[in-house]
């Protein structure tokens, strides 16, 4: 595993990412337009912004039972946060609540005192960046959440039951992926924890 | 006035000329080991030297650029736009005052805003946590030996936490309506408020008790305390029952206060100390948990007493008859004022 990490190391600054993307242009490619394999290529080479990479992560958020991959926090990719927030916002906004701006306060908030908490607890550091990008990835499932209370009001049992299982899930994943990426296996619990606080205020949010 | 300020000249001279030979030093060294001989007790006030050394460097620009004040301009002709000799003696005053400062403030922030001073306070174990969670509710019955308190941070910062999310949840649940400031504002400042405040108050009581306890531990005892707070207001924010409430505030922030007044009785010499302090925590712990459940809570109240019996509704509508007299002076008020307008 090591040489492989090896082998992945020598190539990944220059090959990797591009001729990898261009693998799967190509593959879309075939199907569609050509067009899209150079948008593709300009946001890998300009902005950095790698489809492949995102999926994976959302895939790995979406699965809270699959064991993280360390090497995510090692790239700070910030799209796809951002795509949820606005997602977040524009659920919301669905339901009849204009709060962008609280959205984005908590979540500015919630990245400080999460680096500040992750920073004290673990042995070694972590960046602004790797925290806001995985609580970023994590807050998918509560655009869920705010989807469900487009269709009906969450203010009885069973909204209050669906949103304490989604803060559950939110929780589990980010924790599960810091624990991961920290090493920190005994304090997955001491980490869900303020991860749970920070996802329930986003559900108090969703829900009133 | 001559004389003075030649006397004061020279004065600043020779400390400008020693203060010369430091910054020569810090230039020159580059290394990172500072050099104590010249920067015992007067290092607060380098500021001032700095000044007076800015100070004379400028006057010294000001009667350069005067007696070049011609030449200067043809300078600038042959330098292809640069400034000569003033912009550069400006630039390097300019960077020799930001490297100073620089110094000066990157120190200050590794030795007061260095977070890793809290590091201790945050290694902990999930079983340890939930161990100090339950020991929080137990009085202790050893009081004649120092009962041990962890100095723990991590415990009481998330409790505090937790407790301003019961409150937002309380206060959302009973649509509570804060004119000046918002929900999430006055739930942390009551929450951090109390933690802190009360911590800060309760050490320097302790101090005049001559009690045998540090501020962490402090901090930690009433963080660890705001368990039983945290329980009873998340039941009684669910289930709404007024006596259930007062059960819930004797036996379960009873249960807490007495674990912290044993604590600290422990930790006390002399019955009158230990009053004053057990006194003051019990008063305050209990009366803060009395205040968050009327506090956040007063529309629910509202409701249960419609709910409950045949009690007046907090708001009635009457109807107001408005007497004819006062409806002919209000004509008259107002066909004064739109004659004068």
């Amino acid at each position: 595993m090591s040489s492989f990490e090896q082998f992945h190391i020598d190539f990944y600054q220059s090959n990797y990412t591009i001729e990898d993307q261009e693998e799967g242009c190509n593959s879309y490619g075939s199907d569609k337009n050509p067009s899209i394999n150079k948008i593709l290529k300009f946001l890998v080479a300009e902005l950095g912004i790698n489809f492949e990479h995102i999926w994976q992560k959302t895939l790995t958020v979406l699965n809270p039972m699959k064991p993280a991959d360390g090497s995510i926090m090692n790239e700070t990719d910030l799209t796809g946060p951002m795509v949820f927030c606005l997602a977040l916002g524009a659920t919301l906004l669905m339901a009849g609540k204009v709060h962008f701006g609280y959205v984005y306060g908590m979540s500015a908030i919630g990245c400080l005192a999460m680096h500040a908490l992750l920073n004290l607890m673990s042995s070694q550091g972590v960046s602004h960046g790797c925290v806001a990008s995985v609580l970023g990835y994590c807050l998918l499932p509560m655009v869920l959440l705010s989807s469900a209370a487009v269709l009906f009001s969450l203010q009885g049992t069973p909204g209050t039951v669906l949103a304490l299982f989604i803060i559950g899930w939110c929780s589990l994943s980010a924790s599960k992926i810091f624990t991961s990426a920290l090493a920190m296996e005994g304090q997955q619990l001491l980490i869900a924890y303020p991860c749970a606080l920070l996802y329930g205020l986003f559900a108090l949010l969703t829900v009133f | 006035m001559a004389a003075p300020g030649a006397a004061g000249g020279g004065r600043s001279g020779a400390p400008a000329a020693e203060w010369g030979g430091f910054e020569d030093n810090m230039q020159g060294g580059g290394s990172a080991v500072i050099d104590m001989e010249n920067m015992d007790d007067t290092s607060g006030s380098s500021f001032e030297d700095m000044g007076e050394m800015h100070q004379r460097m400028k006057e010294e620009e000001e009667e350069e650029a005067e007696g070049e004040a011609g030449a200067g301009e043809e300078e600038d002709g042959e330098f292809l736009g640069m400034k000569g000799l003033r912009g550069q003696l400006g630039r390097q005053v300019a960077d020799q005052m930001w490297q100073v400062g620089k110094r000066q403030a990157s120190r200050a922030f590794s030795l007061y805003a260095n977070i890793d001073i809290l590091r201790p306070y945050f290694d902990v174990e999930p079983v340890q946590v939930r161990a100090r969670l339950l020991e929080s509710m137990i009085p202790v019955k050893m009081i004649n030996f120092p009962q041990k308190i962890a100095g723990e941070l991590y415990g009481p910062l998330m409790l505090v936490f937790t407790l301003v999310a019961i409150l937002l949840h309380g206060m959302k649940t009973s649509d509570t309506i804060i004119r000046e400031g918002t929900l999430m504002g006055t739930a942390i400042g009551t929450c951090f408020g109390y933690w802190l405040g009360v911590s800060s108050f309760m050490y320097f009581l302790a101090y005049l008790c001559n009690a045998q306890i540090t501020m962490v531990q402090m901090l930690s005892l009433l963080g660890y305390g705001l368990f039983g707070h945290c329980i009873t207001l998340f039941v009684t924010y669910n289930i709404h029952f007024h006596s259930l409430f007062y059960i819930f505030w004797l036996v379960v922030g009873g249960l807490s206060t007495l674990r912290m007044v044993a604590v600290l009785v422990s930790r006390t010499v002399g019955h009158t100390q230990r009053l004053i302090l057990c006194g003051t925590l019990a008063a305050l712990h209990m009366l803060f948990l009395l205040y968050l459940h009327f506090a956040y809570h007063k529309v629910v109240e509202g409701i249960l007493d419609t709910l409950e019996g045949p009690n007046v509704p907090p708001f009635q509508r009457v109807a107001r008859d408005i007497p004819v007299v006062s409806n002919a002076v209000l004509n008259t008020t107002a066909k004064a004022i739109a004659l004068t307008l």
